[in-house]
């Protein structure tokens, strides 16, 4: 199959794959116990209250009728409102998306670094130091729970040494216009150095948490994924050749052995840009994990379906990314 | 003369770079400053420092006093209120609140029919406009409480040129108070800065920053490295504890209107029995839930109208568990056949320590030896469904006041429509009645016999079990001064200082 053939294919079987999943979100929210006017009003709104705004939102029709008019709307771009605030579901994803984006990228590029070179080395230096170090480091940080993790930090490098923040994304005394809503980008866009080292700075412990945790999945993936190009015959060949070993390792073995890494760090990417709760809710990072947990707690069918979507769609657009890497990177994919 | 200059520079020096600001966090989040939505604490807490309503309480106390209306008089046996409005109220804009925008607000409010709508919907009947300063809302029926209705912020007034009619509105509020919102970032941060056009006293600080955290915890990390200056709401008894034995930190602490308690589902059996639930109400032991789980911070309550109210009784009894014992046998339990009974709570939307109050609410019935006591929770919004069908007999629940006045405390709770909204089902024509008259009289030296017998029929029929009343804190830096924990539970920004 050609390369343009093998996409086309990949995007329209993601139609379908997103219509199930849309489908399965919005008729379980429906029959699980919980009603979202009520979660909001009951207990101190009048029966007759409820009734009326149950009626308003469109929540007495029967189920099939609440769905289908639930896809026209969609297929117009339009996610609905938050039965909880009123506001375009859509609108709210957007203030918080940018800041998951921030931390997923700062804590996922620690996880690369961390993945990829200590992970090739230990390969490198099979069952020496440097090896055992990366599977006890790598066990430890799949083991310790990542809230707990946080929290440790904010004791010790935002309580005992003041070092760093221990939450929000920026300082109460700076002022950012957020023009995009990636802090960073909005500081540099601005030319406002101040806010871009605040912004940097707060975001060390929630990434540098996220970073440690993912990491040890990559660690252990890399590390023997590697182990086993190292022994195959033509990475023997190439050293008998006199390649040097750094060559070897990294243009050779790791190249080879990336396609399922590769695979791997784009589902792990995918995952933490539906956001990382745990991170979210220690650090008080304002992102899509925490905001989906607070609409589920109050039964916000709109905004949790838009939230599922969107995150449905941005899996299907980085696996979709990841299959086409892959396909370059190794042409026997496609086939 | 060389000191003196260094003098001079060095008080320069702090006035340009001492703050003008205070940095307050919390965990609660701001849902809607469209006072015609408006119906959670944190939203209402940020309109009370941006907006003013016809009435507002004077700082420290639950007395009301003029505020936009400078008089108000009521006729038509308490049918018809008519105000009489201050002609030196704008809004930042400039634009002048007057009667015209007051009926806008109040028809604006009843139209859209949002949370808090029935506040008004339930008792006005019509609005209008006598002359530009002089506003008529005439009831459905006399309603003496209704003053106290307007000192809620679902009775503020909006700017028509920014609030639509016909629809809500999301986005920074039009002020009229001493502050304006110069900048909001939802979830992240709301700063307030001082509004030169309110007609009252500036606040004492600029500008007020208001950070929002997602935890007691982290909320907690930033009081003690100094991020922020105050933590209101919502920080947990123990961390309260430990914050009193800092020397850099001040722990507030003040009295809370909120109520918590026991329902009990009197058409369920064995609830529909009036001898179980008076057993039940011997055996509860309020003083372990406040020791224990609530490190003393929390009151003991012993009626639905809380300590501090005017017309507060108590009347449900101390712990007995001999009388309790007595009360089970006569209706047919004893050891061999003891009392089964599901204690419900919901874990996170009152805080964390739910499960420990039920916890201790288990011991203290069973210690009866008795009564057998399951523990069963739900989440928030599945536990509104249990309890509005009926499915729960004996469960945990909380009341925050829309007004102050007793009114709220007891129709909700004891007239037909408010018990069916809360999963009690109680229902006493005679109840009604005497809260139906008690509304018609204005003072309360009038009203106060009403509300006393109503309290009496509370604690012989107990549709409800009153626990405890809540202490509402505040932790902050000491240089911060100013706090006042109110019994309205308004938190006033613009009394706060930093020496």
């Amino acid at each position: 199959m050609s390369l343009k053939a093998y996409i086309i294919t990949r995007i329209i079987l993601a139609i379908p794959m997103m219509l199930i999943l849309l489908s399965l979100i919005f008729f379980i929210l429906r029959i699980i116990p919980g009603d979202p006017v009520k979660a909001i009003l009951g207990g101190k709104a009048p029966i007759e209250v409820i009734e009326r705004k149950r009626h308003e939102l469109g929540l007495d029709k029967p189920i099939p009728i609440q769905f289908v008019e639930y896809l026209g709307k969609l297929m117009k771009g339009d996610m609905g409102k938050s039965t909880l605030t009123g506001r375009p579901v859509w609108d709210e994803l957007m203030e918080r998306f940018p800041a998951t984006v921030e931390l997923t990228l700062f804590g996922f590029s620690i996880a690369v670094l961390i993945g990829v070179f200590w992970g090739a080395e230990a390969a490198r230096k099979k069952d020496k130091t440097m090896d055992v170090s990366a599977r006890v480091f790598a066990m430890l940080m799949y083991a310790i729970p990542i809230f707990w993790l946080g929290l440790m930090f904010q004791f010790l490098f935002g309580m005992i040494l003041r070092w760093f923040p221990v939450g929000g994304r920026i300082s109460a005394a700076v002022s950012l216009k957020p023009i995009t809503g990636l802090y960073i980008l909005d500081s540099l866009i601005q030319g406002n150095w101040a806010a871009l080292k605040d912004v940097l700075w707060h975001l060390v412990l929630p990434g540098t948490t996220l970073g440690l945790v993912i990491s040890s999945i990559f660690l252990r993936m890399v590390r023997n994924n590697t182990v086993l190009m190292l022994s195959q015959d033509f990475v023997k060949a190439a050293k008998a050749r006199g390649i040097k070993e750094k060559v070897v390792l990294y243009r050779h073995a790791l190249k080879n052995a990336f396609v399922p890494i590769l695979t791997m760090m784009g589902l792990q990417l995918a995952l933490l840009l539906a956001g990382a709760v745990l991170t979210e809710t220690t650090f008080s990072w304002p992102g899509l994990g925490s905001y989906l947990i607070m609409k589920i707690r109050y039964r916000d069918f709109p905004a949790i379906q838009g939230t599922v979507v969107f995150f449905a769609f941005i899996v299907v657009i980085i696996s979709i990314l990841v299959d086409i890497i892959n396909a370059l990177v190794d042409p026997r994919v496609r086939y | 003369m060389r000191k003196f200059l260094v003098f001079l520079i060095v008080a320069l020096a702090l006035m340009v770079f001492a703050k003008d600001f205070i940095v307050v966090g919390t965990t609660d989040k701001i849902r809607s400053l469209d006072p015609a939505r408006c119906y959670d604490y944190f939203s209402s807490n940020i309109l009370q420092n941006v907006m003013v309503g016809l009435v507002d309480y004077k700082i420290g106390t639950s007395i009301l006093k003029p505020m936009l209306a400078e008089s108000w008089d009521v006729l038509d046996g308490g049918k018809t209120y008519v105000f009489h409005l201050r002609k030196d109220a704008v809004f930042e804009d400039g634009t002048p609140i007057d009667a015209h925008v007051f009926k806008y607000s109040f028809d604006r409010v009843i139209k859209l029919n949002g949370d808090p709508a029935f506040l008004l919907s339930d008792v006005v009947e019509k609005t209008e406009v006598v002359d530009d300063y002089t506003f008529k809302v005439t009831l459905k029926y006399p309603f003496s409480a209704f003053i106290s209705v307007l000192g809620y912020t679902v009775a503020y007034p909006v700017n028509p040129k920014v609030y639509p009619e016909n629809e809500f509105y999301e986005d920074v509020p039009s002020a009229s108070g001493p502050y304006r919102v110069k900048e909001w970032i939802r979830d992240v941060r709301i700063v307030l800065e001082e509004n030169p056009k309110f007609f009252g006293e500036k606040p004492k600080t600029k500008v007020i920053i208001i950070n929002f955290y997602e935890s007691a915890a982290t909320l907690r990390l930033a009081l003690e490295t100094g991020e922020i200056d105050v933590a209101y709401r919502h920080l947990d008894p123990r961390d309260i504890i430990d914050l009193k034995g800092r020397e850099d930190i001040v722990v507030y602490e003040g009295a809370s209107p909120q109520i918590r308690y026991l329902v009990i589902n009197v058409t369920q059996k064995p609830f529909d029995d009036k001898r179980v639930r008076k057993a039940i109400a011997y055996a509860v032991d309020r003083k372990r839930i406040i020791e224990d789980v609530f490190v003393g911070l929390a009151k003991p309550l012993y009626s639905l109208i809380p300590e501090g109210m005017w017309s507060h009784k108590n009347v449900f009894p101390e712990r007995d568990l001999e009388k309790a014992k007595e009360l089970l046998k006569e209706a047919g339990y004893d050891e061999k056949h003891p009392l089964t009974i599901d204690l419900w709570y919901t874990p996170t939307h009152y805080g964390t320590t739910e499960a420990d109050v039920a916890q201790v609410l288990k011991e203290s019935l069973e210690e009866t030896g008795v009564i057998k006591v399951n523990i069963k929770y739900a989440e928030w919004s599945t536990y509104i469904d249990y309890f509005l069908e009926g499915a729960m007999g004996l469960f945990l629940l909380g009341w925050y006041p829309d007004y102050l006045d007793p009114d709220d405390y007891v129709w909700p709770f004891l007239s037909e429509s408010g018990a069916k909204s809360l999963g009690s089902f109680y229902s006493n024509k005679f109840v009604e009645e005497l809260m139906i008259k008690a509304r018609g009289f204005t003072g309360e030296s009038a009203r106060i016999p009403f509300y006393e017998k109503v309290q009496n029929i509370l604690a012989e029929d107990v549709p409800y079990i009153p626990l405890w009343q809540g202490v509402a804190t505040c932790a902050a830096k000491k240089s911060v001064k100013g706090i006042l924990l109110e019994p309205t539970q308004i938190f006033r920004y613009y009394i706060l200082y930093e020496e």
